[in-house]
């Protein structure tokens, strides 16, 4: 792990294990993140309290607590944490939703490295100001 | 002697199908909200091998609660990603979506007329959008291009005989059925996706789901 990371621990909350697949595939593997999962809202939102992750990237559609409400859970817990939606629900209503829960941004499926990179940048420069 | 063994998919390859599937109805939905007012509650979607055989009955159980009757919208895709797709809303469901799509004084037309034109036409204009975006980006993520048939609305009150006939000939071999569970908020109107395709699709489509998944490795 990078002394100076400001990032150190990533969760992943999603139902496919495909899609978690694929997420951890854009996550840059020299930054030296430690990754986490979780298979449904109700997972994630335990392995949220036990992990106290930097940044959780959360799905929308899934059986046992959906992503919003998971991620309104999460944000009860801890207001500044911060959550980025990767969904297939592109709608312009969830994508609103999210952002009045408080999510960080939203990403659409499938991610492509690039846009995780870009996104991981935004919330690295986010977590510097806030220090 | 030849062998002459049915081509499946793995446990593996049907998740990745169900991913490919979930984000394909996502761009759908999306589509769909681009031209009206709505908002799509969507499930997760479910992908199952089934045979040929048990197709109708598979069907009929799946869209349960459906007492008072079922509108069904057929289109046929070509490619080598090759089937048909269902789109199967209750039968009611086209004078809801009409106020949303066509509202007017056509409307008044549908209190006296359960098939009016327009009400199909309304459910024809709603699966061109879902069918056409849904099975598109399938195409699309898996390097495919399809065509279409134009979308033929069946409304038949008897649940068990819509589903008749969608096996497409032989009980033989088997079929892989793509579902998704929607329903359209503020409005008594939930619908089911099918999108069904059998086994000459299945040797490309192994080939389609490792290819998909190298992009990630």
């Amino acid at each position: 792990m990078n002394e100076t990371a400001i990032i150190d621990k990533i969760l992943i909350v999603d139902d496919s294990p495909v899609a978690r697949k694929i997420l951890k595939s854009c996550i840059p593997a020299d930054k030296g993140y430690e990754l986490h999962e979780a298979d449904d809202g109700t997972a994630g939102l335990q392995r949220f309290k036990e992990v106290h992750p930097s940044v959780t990237f959360l799905d929308i559609t899934m059986a046992h607590m959906d992503g919003m409400e998971c991620l309104e859970e999460i944000k009860m817990l801890d207001q500044d944490a911060v959550v980025v939606m990767c969904t297939a629900d592109i709608q312009p209503k969830s994508a609103q939703k999210a952002e009045n829960l408080g999510a960080f941004t939203m990403i659409k499926k499938p991610p492509s490295k690039n846009v995780v990179r870009e996104v991981l940048e935004r919330v690295e420069r986010h977590l510097t100001r806030a220090e | 002697m030849k062998e002459n063994k049915t081509p499946t998919l793995t446990p593996d390859e049907l998740d990745v199908l169900q991913e490919i599937m979930n984000i394909a109805f996502g761009r759908a939905t999306a589509d769909l909200a681009d031209l009206i007012d709505i908002f799509i509650n969507l499930s997760v979607p479910h992908v199952a091998l089934i045979g040929r055989s048990e197709l109708s009955t598979y069907l009929t159980e799946e869209v349960i609660d459906r007492k008072g009757g079922i509108s069904l919208v057929e289109q046929r895709f070509w490619g080598r990603f090759l089937g048909s797709a269902l789109l199967v809303f209750p039968a009611n469901a086209g004078k809801e979506l009409i106020t949303l799509l066509a509202a007017g004084p056509e409307t008044q037309s549908f209190e006296s007329d359960p098939i009016g034109e327009l009400e199909k036409g309304v459910l024809m204009e709603v699966a061109n959008i879902l069918i056409g975006a849904c099975v598109g980006k399938i195409a699309e993520l898996l390097g495919d291009v399809v065509t279409y048939s134009p979308p033929t609305v069946i409304v038949n009150q008897d649940d068990d005989k819509s589903f008749s006939g969608h096996g497409n000939g032989s009980d033989e071999g088997s079929v892989i059925v793509l579902r998704t569970i929607f329903r359209f908020e503020r409005r008594d109107v939930s619908g089911y996706l099918f999108l069904l395709t059998g086994d000459t699709t299945v040797t490309w489509l192994k080939k389609a789901l490792q290819g998909f998944m190298e992009q990630f490795s």
